[in-house]
């Protein structure tokens, strides 16, 4: 109880408060001050225009703040509260940079009574976004949080509600309701397709997909060799992918194609951890991939991103009990900018 | 001095001999063997078989000479590069420091071909110049403060402009050696034909060059255009090439129109995609509007991978190293001001 007031004092406030959810832990800014808002900017300094899904208490606050069209209305019936964000049309009644460029919202119901008693006191939604700086490790304890935060950062967290470690749940599947054809921006454990499938517009979404997709299996690291196959056309997008893989890795140099070379290394990160990075277009012949010292990549552990991938498919099969294979393919979609991602275990 | 110099830093198995800046012999694998009768088939690793090629290169660019009394050192790229691919040029100029006692020279593959405009070359340069690379497999442009030290003032973040023209060519269908063809392609088209988005148009202030978005937005058009005919193909050449160019010349100019360097009056520039003809009538033109010459290698085969501009360089920056030190350096950057 006494968290809960001094929670709702905070963000009437204007700060900012850390939250368990039953995904990760999320940072939480009362979404209709600017003031909070910004402070909340500035701690995960994201890219400008990112937008923050909100959390709300239940359905009929949500429509305070979205407009629910059908599809919205059954999602929520079947899945909210849960580990589902749902974008709708937003009737910009939120600070400046909470909504989308285009004015959507993504709202969440948590299943997580903490977090809705919070929100029902504060008669407020609050922000929904998990609590790590951007790129930086899933936070499921309060540790992975600060241990890799500035001292800065550290300062503009107002209050911490630690509750332990929490489950390693997935982060919420978010699916965006208001296009004509619904479509899934981000994968959790909530599955709206019979695979994994999700829609990225544009290069920083894709390279968010290859973090996304990355610490999905961040689990093997250092356990087992993890092999990122990656099937698509010209252009579509295999190196922005690896560029947010190996940005949530920790590589700090520029991920650039690596079609003359074959293979780029990075080895300076954390934990011994290494990155291959190998481009198959040259190749004429898939037994190249094994003069490239793949087997001693296997053996070694690292995770490797195979670009053109269905050159040398017949070579990464034979892996596949050795290594953690994941196969993504990427297909451009119906307007410029999209693309559609689908993965799935070798 | 006499060098006797070394590169296998990807694709090719290379050799040379150099006197100071001047180029004795030359001898590249795919340009010199039985395999050059059969051009237009694009290298596997089998044709990477450095081993096997070693060798034959060094024996043909020392020619009569000989390596005890007429060579001074050996000269091997050290990186950047593939891995597997150096070590086979590194253990065969260890092998020969060893075994003839001569001093041994680390290079950077991409500072020769910086310096590659400066083999056989009487032109006389003060620096500091600005110094470009394009190649399939980097476009970096830098300042040259004194030979050694560097400091990049744009590179890519993607694909390398060579890598580009190859890749449109590919999805042309045009075959090997892809950004050849297309620059003759080139010729027959009107490069206004397509619009293209010139990448980063007006935000040539981040100093990148990035061809992913170009790439992604030709391989729509060309989609789009199909069935292609000869003409269409002409024009899509054309248009990719001029585009492609022009977000280079941007960018350069962008960074010497803002930089306000004390007067530097070369432009020295190598790499594969040094020999097209086009680039260097933009970067000539360019350089006229700052004041800056361009010097591009004399032969078109110093562009391209080659040990000679290895020879060149070892000369120039002599970065001895003992032979039990010496290790390939895949990784070997150019991000900081010296190398």
């Amino acid at each position: 109880m006494k968290k809960i007031n001094e929670a709702v004092e905070v963000l009437k406030r204007g700060g900012l408060a850390v939250y368990p959810t039953e995904t990760t832990y999320g940072i939480g800014a009362d979404v209709t001050n600017q003031k909070a808002i910004n402070k909340l900017n500035k701690y995960k300094q994201r890219p400008f225009g990112k937008p923050y899904s909100v959390a709300v208490a239940n359905q009929k606050m949500a429509e305070e703040y979205v407009e629910l069209n059908d599809t919205a209305k059954r999602i929520y019936k079947q899945f909210l509260p849960g580990p589902v964000t749902v974008i709708s049309k937003g009737k910009h009644k939120v600070a400046k940079g909470v909504e989308s460029e285009n004015g959507s919202l993504g709202i969440r119901i948590p299943d997580y009574p903490l977090v809705i008693e919070i929100i029902k006191k504060l008669e407020k939604p609050i922000t929904a976004t998990s609590a790590n700086a951007s790129y930086q490790k899933r936070p499921y304890k309060i540790s992975d949080i600060l241990e890799s935060i500035s001292d800065k950062q550290k300062k503009l967290i107002d209050l911490i509600i630690d509750v332990g470690e929490l489950p390693h749940n997935e982060p919420s599947t978010v699916i965006d309701t208001t296009m004509d054809d619904p479509a899934i921006l981000r994968q959790g454990e909530i599955k709206f397709k019979s695979e994994n499938e999700v829609l990225s517009r544009g290069e920083d979404e894709t390279q968010n997909l290859g973090k996304e997709l990355f610490q999905k299996y961040e689990k093997y690291l250092g356990k087992r060799p993890i092999v990122f196959a990656l099937e698509g056309e010209m252009g579509s997008g295999k190196t922005q992918f690896t560029k947010g893989l190996a940005r949530a890795m920790g590589v700090k140099e520029e991920i650039v194609s690596p079609t003359y070379n074959l293979v780029n290394h990075y080895s300076q990160i954390a934990d011994h951890q290494s990155l291959d990075h190998i481009d198959a277009w040259r190749m004429t012949d898939p037994k190249e991939l094994k003069a490239l010292e793949l087997e001693t990549f296997v053996k070694s552990k690292h995770v490797v991103v195979i670009e053109w991938a269905e050159k040398v498919a017949d070579i990464i099969k034979k892996y596949r009990d050795q290594a953690v294979v994941v196969w993504v393919r990427i297909t451009y979609g119906k307007v410029a900018n999209e693309r559609l991602i689908s993965w799935g275990n070798l | 001095m006499k060098i006797l110099a070394i590169d296998t830093s990807c694709d090719e198995t290379a050799a040379a001999v150099t006197e100071n800046t001047k180029v004795l012999s030359n001898v590249v694998w795919s340009q010199a063997s039985a395999h050059a009768k059969f051009g237009g088939v694009m290298p596997s690793l089998a044709q990477r078989m450095h081993e096997e090629r070693i060798d034959w290169v060094v024996k043909k660019a020392l020619g009569k000479r000989n390596l005890a009394k007429d060579i001074n050192a050996i000269a091997v790229t050290t990186g950047p590069g593939l891995s597997i691919a150096l070590g086979v040029g590194i253990n065969k100029a260890r092998h020969l420091a060893i075994k003839y006692k001569k001093p041994l020279i680390a290079v950077n593959h991409i500072e020769a071909h910086f310096l590659s405009p400066l083999a056989n070359s009487k032109t006389e340069i003060k620096f500091q110049v600005y110094g470009l690379c394009v190649s399939g497999g980097n476009t970096i442009f830098v300042k040259i403060n004194k030979i050694g030290s560097y400091e990049i003032l744009a590179q890519t973040v993607d694909d390398a402009l060579g890598e580009a023209l190859d890749k449109a060519a590919r999805m042309l269908w045009l075959g090997y050696p892809g950004g050849a063809i297309l620059e003759k392609f080139t010729k027959f088209g009107n490069s206004k034909a397509y619009s293209l988005p010139i990448p980063i148009v007006g935000q040539e202030k981040r100093k990148i060059f990035t061809y992913s978005g170009l790439k992604s937005a030709f391989y729509r058009l060309v989609e789009k255009e199909k069935p292609l005919t000869k003409e269409k193909i002409y024009n899509l050449a054309a248009s990719f090439q001029n585009t492609a160019f022009t977000h280079l010349i941007r960018v350069i100019r962008y960074v010497l129109a803002n930089y306000k360097l004390p007067t530097t009056n070369y432009f020295l520039v190598g790499g594969g995609v040094a020999v097209n003809v086009e680039l260097q009538k933009r970067l000539r033109k360019l350089g006229k509007e700052f004041g800056i010459k361009l010097l591009v290698p004399y032969s078109k085969k110093l562009c391209g991978d080659n040990a000679a501009m290895i020879g060149v360089a070892a000369f120039l920056n002599p970065k001895y190293i003992p032979p039990s030190k010496i290790d390939r350096n895949p990784n070997l950057s150019f991000s900081k001001n010296t190398i």
